[in-house]
C-alpha cells in the first residue's frame, strides 16, 4: 500500500501520496473500492480512496453526483446493500477494521459511528412517532428504559427542542428543519465520536439552512465531534470543514486545509467546481461560456486521468499516466499532472458581505 | 418564541391540534360537509360501519337477543309472508322457522369464515411476502412460485374438490380459504416491501444497529398498514360470497346449520311460488359484500390521504 | 383580443394579481396581490423560499394554475390583455409566445415519446409545420442547445439521457416556437452544479442570440446575482422587493432581502463563518395574517407591521421598490437584536 507510484514522474519533487495521511486519526480509510454490480455489469462507484478524520475535526467530501461521495458514506458505516455491492481496502475506527469484525460487534461500534441522512421526512419511519425514532438507536444498545427517556430528553435539547414538543407526535406533523433536528438528535442520542453527514441540508430552504448549519457547528464544538460532511454544495462545506476532500468520479483529486484548497485550488476540476458556484454578489457580470462536456459515464471512465475529457489542460501523458496525489505548494495535495497555483476564480469580500454580516 | 409553536405538516397542512386563534378571522372556511372530499365519512360510510358493527355483535350475542326466535325450531306457518314484527320481519321459509333470526345466527359462519380465513392467509402471506421482498433473490422466486401457483387455482372449484374428498366443516374450510388467499396476501406484502426498503428510514435503522427481524417487524410491518386496509374488506367480502356460493350448490355448511348461501338453496324450489323467501339471505349477503367494500374505500381513502400529506 | 396599449418596449404587465387554493381545511392564499412588470429584452429573477409563491405566480400567468386555483388580477402580455380571454384561447395565445422549462425534467418529458418528437409538437401545432419541416428544425434547436450529434438524439427516448442534457431538450422544446419571453422556473435546481452553469449560460447565450426575455425563478439568489437586470424577492404571496439586481445586493431595503442575503453561505468567507440565522419557517398559507408576512420572523418588526401592509416605498433608484415600514438603514431600529446567530426552533 506505501508503494510509490509508478511510472510518473513527480514535477515537483515532493511527498508520495500518504503524506497527507495520518497516522493518530479517528477514522482511516485506505484505498478504499466500492463496486456495484447490475445484471452482469459491474460499476466501480469508489475507485480506491484513502483519507482521515481526526477526532473533532470536519472533514468536507464534495463533488458532483456521480463521484462516490456517498457511497464512501455509507461504505464507512457498513450500510452498502449486501446482495450487488463489493468493498475492498479497510476502513479502520479507533483501531478496529470496520470490515473484518462480525455484526454483533459492529453494532457496538455503531455507538460511536452514526449518520445523518439527506431528505428530513424520508429518514423518518411515517407510521412511528418521533420520541420513539429519536430512542431507536439506545433501546437496540440494550439501554434501560430510564436511561433511554433521560438521554432523548438530552438530545432533543442539543438541537433546540423539548419533549413537550415532540410527544405524541409523528414525522409528518414536522417541517424538514425541525426533522432534520430530530435525525440529528437520534444521532447524538447515543454520544457518537463521529457523524457522516450525507447532504444534511440540501433540500432545506435557505433560511432554515443556515439553522441547521449553525446548529451542527455549536454541537461539533461543544461535544468535540468528528463530522465527514458529504454535500455538493461548495459554499456550504467551506462553511463547515476544517479540510476538505474533492472527488471526481470515484476519486480523490484534491485534499488538504480547506483554507488552502479554497484560496488556491490546485486540481483544474476543483477549480471548474469553484467557479461553477454562484455567488450572491452582483458586482461580478457573469460572462457566458461556450458549450462545455458533459461528465463522462461512469461504467467506462476514461484511461489515465479521469478528468482529461473536460479538461483545459491535458496532454498525452495525461491519458497515459494516472496522476497520484502530491503535495502542491500551496500546501494540500492533488492528483494532477499540472496543477494550477494561482489563486481562485472569484471574488474577494464585496460590499454586500460586509453590509449584511453587520447588526443594527 | 415568535411565530408559531404548532407542527404543521411540510405544506401548511392542517394542523393536528389546534393552535392559537388565527388574529384576522377572515373566514377560514370549514369544510363542506357536502363536498365529496374522498376521505370524509358521508352517510353511506356511516351506515356501512354501523351494518358490520351490529351484524357482528348480532352475530355474537345471538344467544341472549331478547324475544329472538329459535333458529331450529318451527316458529310460524310454512312460507309465512313477512310481518312487522322481529321474527316475522322475513318470513318464514318452507319448515316454519324464522328467516331473520336464521339470518342472524347464519351470521355466525359467513363472519368466522370471513374473518379467520382472512387472519390465516395474513399470516402466511404477509411472512412470506416480507421474506420475499427484504432478501429478495432465491427467497423472492420460491415465494413468487407460491403465490403464483394458488394464483392459478380457482378457489371454488378447490374448495368443491376437498369438500367432496374430507367433508365439510368449519374448520377445515376456513383454512382451505385462509391458504388460498394467502398468496394475495403475500404478493402485496412484497410489493410494499420492495417500495419501502430502499428507503432512507430504513437505512437508518441499520446504521443504529437493528437487526433485519427488528427491522422487518418495527419499520417494515407497520408500513404495510396502508396497503393492507384498501384490500382486507373486500377480499373478507370475497370470502362471503364464496362462502354463500358453496353453501347454495350444497357444499357448504352442512344443514340444519343456517348459512346464508344454504337458505337461498333451500328455497330455490318454492320461489316463484313465495319469492319473498329470498329477501332476507340476499339482503344479508348483499348488505354485508357492500358495507366491507365501502369501508374498505373509506379507509384507503383517509389513509392515502394522510400519506398525501407526507 | 383587446389591444389595450401601445407595447412600447413593455412585454408583460401584471396587476393585482391574487390566487387562492381550496382545500380540505380551509383557503390558501397562494398570491396577494402581485404587481410586475418586464421590458423586452430584460432578464428577471424571481427569487423566493418554498411557500413563497413565485412558481404558482409563473403559473398563473400563463394561466396553467390547477383548476382549483381562483385567480384574479389582470395580465396583459404585449399589449394584449389576457384576462379578456378564455381559458383556451388564452393557452394557445401564450403558448407560442411564452417558453416555460420547468424543475425536473425526469417528470416534464414524456418518457414514451421520442425526443425528437417532443421538441417538434408545439411548432407542428401552432404553425403547422410538415414532417420533413418539424423534423430539421427540431435537429437545429438541439444543436443550438448543445446537444452533441443532434441527429443520433432525434430517435432517442428521454431516459437515454443524463439530466443536463433533459434539461437541454426542455429547452429546445420550449424555443420551439420561437417565443418572446422564457421562463425557466427553478430549472437548474436539480442539476449538478458545473451542469447548472453550463445550462444557465447557455440560456443567456440564446437570450442574447434571439432577443427574448427571460425570467430566473429560483431560490437560489447566487444564480440572480449575475445574470439578471431586475430581481423580485417573494415572501408570503407577495413581493416584497424588486429593483435593479445590483441595487438590491448592494443596498438591500426589506428586511427579509438583507436576512436572505446574510443567511447564505461563501465560499470566500472563511470555515466556521456564523450565518445570519432567521427564526420561525415560512408562512402557513391557511392562516394569513394582516400587515407584513415575514413581521413573525423579523428581527426589528414593529407593531404597525402586523396590523397592516406596508406602503410601497422606493431606494436610491426609482425602479428599487419595497414594502417595509422598518428599511434597512432606519436609524433606531429597536429591537434589533441578533444579526447574529440564533439556534431557535423553527
Amino acid at each position: 500500500m506505501d508503494s510509490q507510484p509508478a511510472g510518473s514522474a513527480p514535477l515537483t519533487g515532493q511527498a508520495p501520496t500518504e503524506g497527507y495521511l495520518r497516522d493518530e486519526s479517528l477514522l482511516k480509510v485506505r484505498d478504499l473500492h466500492v463496486t456495484f454490480r447490475r445484471g452482469h455489469r459491474t460499476m466501480e462507484a469508489v475507485a480506491g480512496i484513502s483519507f482521515d478524520v481526526a477526532r473533532g475535526e470536519t472533514l468536507g467530501l464534495v463533488g458532483e453526483s456521480g463521484c462516490g461521495k456517498t457511497t464512501t458514506g455509507r461504505a464507512i458505516l457498513r450500510l452498502l446493500p449486501k446482495e450487488n455491492s463489493g468493498m475492498t481496502g479497510s476502513i479502520l475506527f479507533e483501531g478496529t477494521d470496520l470490515g473484518l469484525i462480525p455484526n454483533s460487534a459492529m453494532r457496538q461500534v455503531r455507538r460511536r459511528l452514526q449518520m445523518i441522512f439527506q431528505d428530513p421526512l424520508s429518514s423518518f419511519n411515517p407510521r412511528r412517532k418521533v420520541w420513539d425514532i429519536v430512542g431507536e438507536g439506545l433501546v437496540i444498545q440494550g439501554v434501560k428504559k430510564k436511561e433511554i427517556a433521560e438521554r432523548v430528553d438530552a438530545a432533543l435539547n442539543d438541537v433546540g427542542m423539548s419533549r413537550t414538543m415532540v410527544e405524541g407526535r409523528r414525522p409528518h406533523q414536522f417541517s424538514g428543519g425541525q426533522c432534520q433536528r430530530l435525525a440529528i438528535a437520534r444521532a447524538l442520542a447515543l454520544g457518537p465520536d463521529l457523524i457522516v453527514c450525507d447532504e444534511p441540508v440540501a433540500s432545506l430552504d435557505v433560511s432554515v439552512q443556515a439553522q441547521v448549519i449553525n446548529l451542527l457547528q455549536e454541537i461539533r464544538e461543544r461535544k468535540n465531534l468528528a463530522l465527514i460532511f458529504i454535500s455538493h454544495d461548495l459554499a456550504v462545506v467551506r462553511n463547515v470543514s476544517d479540510r476538505v476532500a474533492v472527488m471526481y468520479m470515484g476519486k480523490i483529486v484534491e485534499v488538504g486545509e480547506a483554507d488552502k484548497v479554497y484560496a488556491r485550488p490546485a486540481h483544474p476540476y476543483s477549480r471548474t467546481l469553484l467557479e461553477a458556484v454562484p455567488m450572491p454578489d452582483a458586482s461580478i457580470k457573469i460572462k457566458p461560456t461556450g458549450v462545455a462536456s458533459e461528465m463522462p459515464s461512469p461504467s467506462s471512465p476514461p484511461s489515465g486521468c479521469r478528468f482529461r475529457t473536460r479538461c483545459p489542460r491535458a496532454q498525452q501523458i495525461c491519458t497515459d499516466v494516472e496522476p497520484q496525489l502530491r503535495q502542491m505548494p500551496q500546501g494540500q495535495f492533488a492528483a494532477c499532472h499540472f496543477p494550477h497555483s494561482e489563486p481562485a476564480p472569484g471574488v474577494r469580500s464585496s460590499p454586500s458581505v460586509e453590509r449584511s454580516g453587520a447588526s443594527f | 418564541m415568535r411565530g408559531d409553536d404548532v407542527a404543521v405538516g411540510p405544506f401548511g397542512g392542517s394542523p393536528i391540534e389546534p393552535g392559537p386563534p388565527a388574529p384576522a378571522g377572515n373566514g377560514s372556511e370549514r369544510r363542506s360537509s357536502w363536498r365529496s372530499w374522498p376521505g370524509t365519512a358521508s352517510p353511506t360510510v356511516w351506515f356501512a360501519f354501523g351494518f358490520v358493527a351490529l351484524l357482528i355483535v348480532g352475530a355474537a350475542l345471538a344467544d341472549w337477543i331478547p324475544g329472538l326466535a329459535n333458529p331450529g325450531i318451527q316458529y310460524g306457518k310454512f312460507h309465512a309472508s313477512p310481518t312487522l314484527d322481529m321474527n316475522g320481519l322475513f318470513g318464514m321459509d318452507p319448515i316454519g322457522r324464522s328467516i331473520f333470526a336464521r339470518c342472524i345466527y347464519g351470521a355466525r359462519v359467513s363472519l368466522t369464515i370471513a374473518v379467520f380465513a382472512t387472519l390465516i392467509g395474513m399470516l402466511i402471506g404477509v411472512s412470506l411476502g416480507m421474506l420475499a421482498g427484504y432478501y429478495r433473490g432465491f427467497t423472492e422466486r420460491v415465494v413468487d412460485t407460491y403465490a403464483n401457483a394458488l394464483a392459478s387455482l380457482p378457489p371454488l372449484l378447490v374448495l368443491l374438490a376437498l369438500v367432496a374428498a374430507v367433508g365439510a366443516s368449519l374448520g377445515t374450510m376456513t383454512v382451505a380459504l385462509g391458504i388460498l388467499g394467502s398468496g394475495m396476501y403475500a404478493r402485496v406484502t412484497k410489493g410494499a416491501v420492495i417500495s419501502h426498503a430502499g428507503r432512507e428510514y430504513i437505512l437508518a435503522a441499520r446504521a443504529l444497529g437493528a437487526s433485519d427481524v427488528r427491522i422487518m417487524v418495527q419499520e417494515l410491518l407497520p408500513n404495510l398498514v396502508p396497503a393492507f386496509t384498501s384490500i382486507v374488506p373486500p377480499a373478507m367480502a370475497g370470502l362471503i360470497i364464496v362462502e354463500g356460493s358453496l353453501s347454495f350448490l350444497g357444499y357448504g355448511i352442512p344443514p340444519p346449520a343456517p348459512s346464508w348461501g344454504g337458505m337461498i338453496a333451500s328455497t330455490s324450489d318454492v320461489m316463484n311460488q313465495f319469492p319473498y323467501l329470498l329477501l332476507g339471505p340476499m339482503l344479508a349477503i348483499v348488505l354485508t359484500v357492500y358495507s366491507l367494500n365501502t369501508i374498505g374505500d373509506y379507509m384507503s381513502a383517509r389513509i392515502n390521504v394522510r400519506e398525501g400529506q407526507l | 383580443m383587446t389591444v389595450v396599449s401601445e407595447t412600447s418596449g413593455r412585454l408583460l404587465e401584471v396587476e393585482n394579481l391574487s390566487c387562492e387554493f381550496r382545500s380540505e381545511a380551509g383557503i390558501a392564499r397562494v398570491l396577494h396581490g402581485v404587481n410586475l412588470t418586464l421590458d423586452k429584452g430584460m432578464t428577471l429573477g424571481v427569487v423566493g423560499e418554498s411557500g413563497s409563491g413565485k412558481s404558482m405566480l409563473m403559473k398563473s400567468i400563463l394561466g396553467i394554475a390547477p383548476r382549483t386555483a381562483k385567480v384574479s388580477g389582470r395580465v396583459v402580455f404585449d399589449g394584449v390583455d389576457l384576462s379578456t380571454m378564455q381559458a383556451g384561447e388564452r393557452r394557445k395565445f401564450l403558448g407560442r409566445r411564452i417558453g416555460i422549462v420547468f424543475q425536473n425534467p425526469m417528470t416534464s418529458l414524456n418518457p414514451v415519446v421520442r425526443v425528437g418528437r417532443q421538441i417538434e409538437e408545439a411548432g407542428r401545432f401552432h404553425f403547422g409545420w410538415s414532417k420533413a419541416e418539424g423534423r430539421r428544425i427540431a435537429i437545429d434547436l438541439m444543436a443550438d442547445v448543445g446537444l452533441p450529434d443532434p441527429e443520433e438524439c432525434y430517435t432517442q427516448y428521454p431516459h437515454q439521457f443524463s439530466g443536463g442534457m433533459k434539461q437541454r431538450i426542455m429547452i429546445a422544446t420550449a424555443l420551439a416556437c420561437k417565443p418572446d419571453l422564457l421562463i425557466a422556473d427553478e430549472a437548474t435546481t436539480a442539476l449538478d452544479v458545473t451542469v447548472q452553469k453550463n445550462i444557465l449560460d447557455l440560456l443567456a447565450n440564446i437570450q442574447q442570440e434571439r432577443r427574448m426575455s427571460m425570467i430566473l425563478v429560483t431560490h437560489n439568489l447566487g444564480i440572480v446575482a449575475g445574470r439578471t437586470d431586475d430581481t423580485a424577492v417573494m415572501y408570503g404571496g407577495r413581493i416584497v422587493e424588486r429593483g435593479p439586481t445590483e441595487a438590491l445586493f448592494t443596498d438591500p431595503r426589506h428586511r427579509y432581502t438583507e436576512a436572505l442575503i446574510g443567511a447564505i453561505p461563501r465560499t470566500d468567507q472563511p470555515a466556521h463563518t456564523e450565518l445570519r440565522v432567521i427564526p420561525g419557517r415560512p408562512p402557513e398559507l391557511l392562516r394569513p395574517i394582516p400587515g407584513c408576512p415575514f413581521a413573525p420572523r423579523c428581527s426589528v418588526a414593529e407593531a404597525r407591521c402586523s396590523e397592516s401592509t406596508p406602503p410601497v416605498a422606493y431606494g436610491a433608484d426609482e425602479r428599487h421598490t419595497f414594502v417595509c415600514y422598518v428599511p434597512v438603514g432606519t436609524p433606531n431600529a429597536a429591537a434589533a437584536a441578533a444579526a447574529g446567530a440564533s439556534t431557535e426552533v423553527n
